[in-house]
């Protein structure tokens, strides 16, 4: 209560009250600051106003900016999802074309490699004939050829002088007894 | 070699024998060469090699039939080799065989033996395939020793053939 007394009562000693302001500063500074104001009001606040609109403005495109990637993206995700359903059908596709091509190649190979072994066999089975049956005719024309020089050699021995004219004599009176 | 060429040579040989008067012993005599060229090779790629000269090759001949041919046959080889016709050389003879043949309206008989005929083996074969053919015939006796026995005569297109090397063969064919 003292402290608020004392406040509001002069000190006799002072020319200025300590905290109220002389009524000319009152009138002087309430002028200044009317004109500080109004010049802000007059001058800075167009520009306040301009530049709030301008970042409204730039706000507002890159909402618009972003509303356009965001439908964008999911036109794009739209297609990637249609894509990645074309792609797992025709992963499935080909997957399926493989599996019957495999099969279709597994069927055909063991069919193809059954009728080889067959065949394989069966010239396996024709060449060892044919072997045995060329050894036979190597074996008979071995003998035949050992036999032929044999009697070659055996008869050329035998024809003496004497056997040679035998023949000749033979040819002669066959040749004229034959006509 | 053209036939016109063979002809002409055989030709030539022959006008020359028959003006020798001595056809029917060069005709046997070449006859025998030819067969004597055609079964031996190496006689054969001598008198016939182009790079020995063609006297060497006529000395070749000179020395083979001299004193077992008449000087006229050993004449006409000579001849024939130095002109470089070795390789028709038999060719040349059978023309004039041929030639001779049928001045004496006669047809050849060509005879392999092993070994070499007597004359009376020789006339009493030419009678007995004279006989048989029922044609004239010239008569050449080859001595071939792969006949091993035997005879074969050829005449024209007919052979008889009574060798032993036909027997062998028909008998390795049999075996």
């Amino acid at each position: 209560m003292n402290l608020i007394y004392s406040v509001l009562i002069a000190i006799p000693n002072e020319t200025h009250h300590w905290l109220l302001p002389e009524t000319a500063e009152i009138i002087y500074g309430g002028l200044a600051s009317s004109i500080v104001f109004a010049g802000l009001y007059k001058f800075g606040w167009p520009m306040a106003v301009k530049a709030m609109a301008a970042r409204t403005a730039r706000i507002q495109r890159d909402l618009d900016a972003a509303a356009d990637a965001r439908a964008k993206s999911e036109t794009d995700a739209l297609s990637i999802r249609t894509a990645l359903g074309d792609i797992e059908s025709e992963r499935q596709k080909i997957l399926l074309e493989a599996d019957t091509q495999a099969a279709a190649i597994i069927t055909d190979g063991r069919v193809r490699l059954v009728k080889e072994v067959a065949e394989l066999e069966a010239k396996a089975v024709a060449d060892l004939a044919a072997a045995r049956g060329r050894s036979g005719e190597e074996l008979r024309g071995e003998i035949s050829r050992l036999s032929s020089a044999a009697t070659t050699a055996a008869v050329s021995a035998t024809l003496n002088d004497r056997a040679q004219q035998d023949l000749i004599e033979g040819f002669i009176t066959s040749v004229g007894a034959s006509r | 070699m053209s036939d016109q060429r063979i002809e002409a040579y055989s030709r030539a040989l022959f006008e020359v024998a028959h003006a020798e008067n001595n056809l029917s012993v060069v005709e046997d005599e070449l006859f025998r060469m030819a067969r004597a060229i055609e079964s031996n090779e190496e006689l054969r790629s001598t008198l016939t090699d182009s790079s020995i000269p063609a006297q060497r090759r006529q000395q070749v001949v000179e020395e083979l039939l001299g004193g077992k041919a008449s000087n006229t046959t050993v004449q006409l080889v000579s001849l024939i080799i130095g002109a470089g016709r070795g390789r028709d050389l038999p060719a040349i003879v059978d023309r004039l065989v041929q030639r001779a043949s049928s001045e004496q309206q006669r047809e050849v008989a060509e005879v392999r033996s092993a070994v070499a005929l007597s004359d009376d083996q020789k006339k009493r074969l030419t009678e007995a395939l004279s006989k048989s053919t029922g044609r004239k015939l010239n008569l050449k006796v080859i001595v071939d020793t792969s006949v091993l026995g035997g005879l074969v005569a050829t005449v024209g297109d007919e052979v008889i053939d009574d060798t032993v090397r036909t027997r062998l063969e028909q008998l390795k064919t049999r075996i």
